[in-house]
């Protein structure tokens, strides 16, 4: 079936865990959408902030961090560390006011094929239906401070500050 | 790197039957960097291989791509190849078109779309990766052991019996450990200082071990293949060399009322002492806290009947470095203490049972030495307040362990096992005595356990009761044991004339600060934590640092001995070599840039990053900046991402390497 | 500065007590060059135009006669002790004048690594506020005219610090202006926020004064100026500045100290503490970590517990 628009889907990966999972779903011949890009890393720890926003940047409609489950971390605790970090990471995205539904987490072990199916096809279809990110890509494209504010309440409250 | 050859693998038709790759091969070729791409039915088969080998020849290849399975499955396969053709290993990549992609999708024009993005993504990765060299650490064939019980003992036989050195410290006046003290062991009932005892004299009898008890350690420096460890010999008053071990100074010593902590306090013993018959070194210690010499002056006894000179008031603690490559943890356990709510900790303690008030209430331990032909009694099992045979026996199991609301929620293990052979010694010593078990349930897992627990009940008439203590309270000279019994649904009392608890076995005391000073982790109970709970069950996440016994969880005899034996094996998988081998993805710290926050160290689960001082040319300290051991390294990346500067970089997945493949979206 | 709640009665602050610090400043600064405790003592002094303060480094005793303390004394000094300042720590053993806010710098940089406990003597200043950006120095201290994040202060007395001089006079209460606008916009919808900030950002010239003046941003090199690779655009257009400042509020998260530099020296006026309150008050709901007046072993975006919480992972 063909759809109007379809995302770009990034799924930043640990090595152990979340790509074994996929290489699994691969084994047991399972199908999901084809949009998802895989960017392996040794561990979910090893994982930027800063790489979600570049992948935003480059136009990236959803994204996907998955590792181990916790406990199962092949390094011990950099999924623990990356735990963290990404509660508060996103955090700051929803009060920059990135929607939330595109930044994705999960814990996807080796064993789980199925889930990472899950996993990708439930966000595919979710950006699908959002439609394309255009807020950072469209940043790109703006040289300098429109001067416009785009309803009276927020000139209040930008007035106020 | 501008000369890329990527090699498109149709995998019989598992790829080609819905990517199309020739497509994906024309494709490559348009990419900035590719100088050749080409396809081919089976890449991993050896004319693929030759055709790699070819390409990088002819094209004068500077990175490889290889698309086709997963890197999980021919990662290894396809850099051996590049090896082979004259190229770093690490210059070559999979694009996994296989496993996440043709095995995942059936359109065939989105499938090659997408295969081509996965390739373009791992050129761009390829062309920001370097060159990298295997890591390799010298190692010093040389094991420390710590604790010298009967984990330690085999650990050390095993390693020494290899053919290396090794080092063992002990922290009490002898080796021997817990096994020492008990009377005999189950399932065999075989005496337990029976088959110790030699194998505590083969350790001091073998050339290849240095033994130093009455020692502790007080630091620890390097990592896998090169500690250097500091050991603390304390002052035995004792000079080794000289004493033959007569024993005529421990028989002239007029301070003879010492509580003797090897018999629990039952017997006593004098202040120049060896803490058992049996012991090894068969050399006495003074206890200073207790000895008149040192408490006031006026004695010296010892040194005047010495005839050997080998009592030295003067002697001093000592500090040695012993140079190791590999370390096994084997501190064992204690007892949990229930006589009162330890200070600072969560065990909220038995007070209920009278335990230290009651003379008649005991623990497992103290029984083991009531038992023992060798103990205070002769074998002899008394009551400790009146020296009665008691004829009345209960023993209450699970007494700390498995109570989460008294902060221990783990089964220590072996007391169902040796409450049964407590019921048993019994039977066998007061004949008509009769033995009571206050249990939840009986856990005898293990060879010939269950048989032994059912002999207990049906040979042994012991009478086992399913349900919890209450209370236990002195009555008259009898202990009143108040509890329930759950399968009949009412309460007991019993009037015993002795009570044995099977308390909790924990962590030796100071289990945390030596893991500090080692650098591994530990549990909330203090159990030493293992890398992998199934795979990796003997080492420690720090590499180098391997756990037999009791101090990783409670163990009963036979397990303790088998991951000794297996610790000892680990041991001499790493002595197997000279130099130790490790994958270059590890962490590096550029120097010029790293600003000392050190959020890296706090991250590291290894313990890799340490501090470095940069000195001027006269020596002053300029800055302290972090430092990645190689060595120790595992490559997870964590400090990384958590570096604000990136002052810190994992080799083989460098910001750059992943900013590129970002980069193709 | 307009409050965001109904107006408020311009109430006028008690600063009497600023006088009686300044002495003690002065005294403890003199008696610690004397006594060679210290090289240098990092303190305030009046400024050029009436009223006004600005940090100034002494070495010599009968400097110490220099130093003020007053409600323009905004700067937070803790940044003169930061590696991103050799040349003062080159000074030798230093002495500083903090405020609460400051002390809470001090404390961030030393569980940093930054410098040690010992190797500072820190004199903490009871303060009842400072004034806020723009106001002219020689005003006095009122409801109207103290800065912000003075409104919501919780560290009014420097505990810790080697010698505590000034007095805490009766505190009147004023409304968390900041607190208010969190509330407001946390009740925005994502694209509204969305533009809020994109307003915001677009006005970023990227003259870094947020960086240069923030204690915690002491790196040798900013991961937002390198080139190879680029993680964030260096040109001070709306793509880059977007980047520039959600990395440096996440890189600030669970060390910023809360001083609101970054703030009062924007030029654009841009409420970059907004964002810096916003990250301390997720940790303090996620982790139940503040930003505190002692030293602590780890922050909490360098530890994790194994019950964190996950209701965001699926």
């Amino acid at each position: 079936m063909k759809h109007d628009f379809e995302p770009k889907i990034v799924a930043f990966v640990c090595t152990w865990c979340t790509y074994a999972g996929a290489d699994l779903a691969g084994t047991s011949r399972m199908l999901y959408p084809s949009n998802v890009r895989v960017v392996k890393f040794p561990c979910t720890g090893r994982i930027d902030p800063v790489f979600i926003l570049k992948a935003f940047q480059k136009g990236a409609d959803g994204i996907l961090v998955s590792g181990c489950h916790p406990g199962d971390c092949h390094y011990m605790a950099g999924n623990f560390h990356a735990r963290r970090r990404f509660a508060v990471f996103r955090k700051l995205l929803e009060f920059i006011g990135v929607d939330l539904n595109r930044l994705e987490f999960s814990w996807v072990s080796a064993a789980e094929g199925g889930k990472w199916v899950e996993i990708v096809t439930e966000l595919t279809e979710k950006i699908r239906s959002m439609g394309p990110l255009t807020q950072f890509t469209d940043l790109n494209d703006e040289e300098q401070w429109s001067g416009a504010l785009s309803n009276p309440e927020l000139k209040a409250v930008y007035d106020q500050v | 790197m501008s000369r890329i050859g990527v090699f498109i693998c149709h995998c019989g038709e598992n790829i080609s039957r819905t990517v199309d790759v020739e497509q994906v091969a024309q494709a490559a070729r348009q990419m900035v960097g590719v100088t050749y791409a080409c396809d081919y039915k089976y890449m991993c088969s050896d004319p693929g291989q030759t055709l790699l080998k070819k390409a990088v020849a002819e094209h004068r290849l500077e990175g490889i791509v290889v698309a086709a399975c997963s890197p999980r499955m021919h990662e290894k396969t396809f850099r051996n190849a590049a090896q082979a053709a004259g190229l770093n290993p690490f210059l070559c990549e999979m694009a996994n078109i296989r496993e996440h992609c043709s095995w995942v999708h059936d359109d065939r024009v989105e499938a090659t779309a997408k295969a081509t993005d996965i390739v373009h993504m791992l050129v761009e990765r390829v062309r920001k990766n370097k060159k990298l060299i295997p890591i390799t650490v010298p190692v010093t064939k040389r094991a420390l052991i710590i604790g010298g019980g009967i984990a330690g003992i085999q650990a050390a036989l095993d390693i020494a019996d290899c053919g290396h050195q090794v080092v063992l410290v002990e922290r009490e006046p002898s080796i021997g450990g817990h096994m020492a003290m008990l009377s005999e062991t189950f399932p065999t009932l075989d005496c337990s200082q029976c088959i110790m005892t030699p194998r505590m004299v083969d350790v001091v009898n073998h050339p290849k071990i240095t033994l130093h008890t009455y020692s502790e350690i007080e630091s620890v420096d390097g990592y896998i293949g090169n500690f250097s460890i500091t050991i603390k010999k304390k002052a035995r008053s004792v000079d080794m060399a000289k004493c033959t071990g007569c024993g005529v100074c421990m028989e002239k010593c007029p301070q003879k009322k010492i509580p003797n902590e090897f018999d629990k306090n039952l017997g006593f013993r004098p202040a120049i002492y060896v803490p058992f018959p049996q012991a090894v070194p068969n050399t006495p210690v003074i206890d200073r806290e207790h000895c008149t010499k040192f408490i006031n002056g006026k004695c010296g006894v010892c040194q005047k009947v010495c005839g050997p000179g080998a009592v030295d008031y003067e002697q001093q603690d000592e500090l040695i470095v012993e140079q190791v490559g590999a370390i096994v943890v084997a501190t064992g356990f204690k007892l949990y203490d229930i006589t009162e709510k330890p200070k600072g900790s969560a065990i909220k303690g038995y007070g209920e049972f009278g335990h230290g008030k009651i003379p008649d209430v005991i623990d497992g331990l103290t029984f083991e030495r009531l038992a023992s032909a060798s103990g205070p009694t002769g074998g002899k099992i008394i009551r400790p307040s009146d020296g009665k045979e008691p004829k009345q026996v209960v023993f209450v199991q699970c007494v700390g362990s498995r109570a989460r609301e008294k902060g221990i929620s783990y089964c220590s293990k072996v007391c169902c096992m040796y409450t049964a052979k407590h019921t048993m010694l019994y039977k066998h010593k007061v004949h008509d005595g009769q033995a009571y078990v206050f249990f939840m349930d009986a856990r005898t897992p293990g060879k010939s356990y269950d048989e032994f627990w059912r002999r207990a009940i049906e040979e042994e008439e012991a009478v086992y009761i399913r349900g919890m203590v209450s209370r236990v309270y002195q009555k008259g000279d009898k202990v009143v044991v108040m509890g329930s019994d759950i399968a009949v649904g009412v309460q007991v009392e019993i009037e015993a004339d002795l009570v044995v608890l099977a308390t909790a076995i924990q962590p030796r005391d100071g289990a945390d600060t030596l893991a500090q000073k080692l650098g591994i982790s530990y549990d909330k109970y203090n159990f030493y934590s293992e890398a992998h709970a199934k795979l990796r069950p003997v080492e420690c996440a720090t590499a180098g640092i391997y756990l037999a016994g009791a101090c990783q969880g409670p163990k009963d005899i036979p397990d303790t001995v088998s991951q000794a034996s297996a610790a000892a094996a680990k041991v001499m998988t790493l002595f197997s070599k000279d130099q130790l081998e490790r994958e270059p993805i590890v962490a590096r710290v550029n120097e010029k840039f790293c600003v000392g926050c050190l959020a890296c160290k706090k991250v590291c689960a290894y313990g890799a990053v340490e501090e470095k001082e940069i000195r001027d040319r006269q020596g002053n300290l300029i800055r302290v900046v972090a430092y990645v051991n190689p060595g120790v390294c595992s490559g997870c990346g964590t400090c990384q991402a958590t570096c604000p500067s990136k002052s810190v970089e994992l080799d083989g997945y460098t910001d750059e390497q992943v900013m590129a493949m970002l980069e193709t979206l | 500065m307009k409050s965001t709640g109904k107006p408020e009665p311009t109430v006028t602050i008690d600063t009497s007590g600023y006088a009686v610090a300044t002495e003690e400043i002065r005294s403890e600064a003199k008696r610690l060059l004397l006594e060679k405790i210290v090289d240098a003592v990092v303190g305030y002094q009046s400024g050029r135009r009436k009223g006004s303060a600005v940090p100034v480094i002494i070495t010599d005793p009968a400097q110490a006669e220099q130093l003020v303390f007053s409600p323009a004394c905004v700067n937070n000094l803790s940044i003169y002790l930061t590696k991103a300042k050799k040349e003062i720590r080159a000074k030798g053993k230093l002495a500083v004048v903090a405020k609460g806010c400051d002390l809470r710098a001090l404390a961030g940089l030393m569980g940093e690594s930054q410098f040690k406990r010992e190797e500072v003597v820190i004199i903490g200043v009871t303060c009842a506020g400072v004034h806020s950006a723009g106001v002219q120095p020689n005003e006095p201290l009122t409801s109207a005219t103290i800065a912000k994040k003075c409104r919501e202060c919780s560290v009014h007395i420097p505990e810790g610090a080697d010698l505590i001089v000034g007095k805490l006079p009766l505190l009147p209460d004023l409304t968390p202006t900041e607190k208010e606008l969190l509330e407001k916009l946390d009740a925005m919808t994502p694209g509204e926020r969305w533009e809020y900030w994109k307003e915001q950002f677009t006005r970023c010239i990227r003259c870094l004064a947020c960086r240069q003046v923030c204690p915690f941003c002491y790196c040798e090199q900013c991961l937002c100026d390198r080139g190879r690779p680029q993680a964030v655009d260096t040109s001070p257009r709306p793509s880059g500045n977007m980047g520039w400042h959600i990395v440096r509020a996440m890189h600030l998260a669970g060390r910023c100290s809360g001083c609101a530099e970054c703030e009062r020296v924007c030029p654009m006026d841009i409420p970059l503490n907004l964002l810096n309150r916003k990250m301390a008050q997720e940790l303090k709901e996620l982790y139940q970590y503040e930003a505190g007046l002692t030293p602590q072993e780890k922050g909490p975006l360098t530890s994790y517990d194994e019950k964190d919480d996950q209701s965001f992972i699926k």
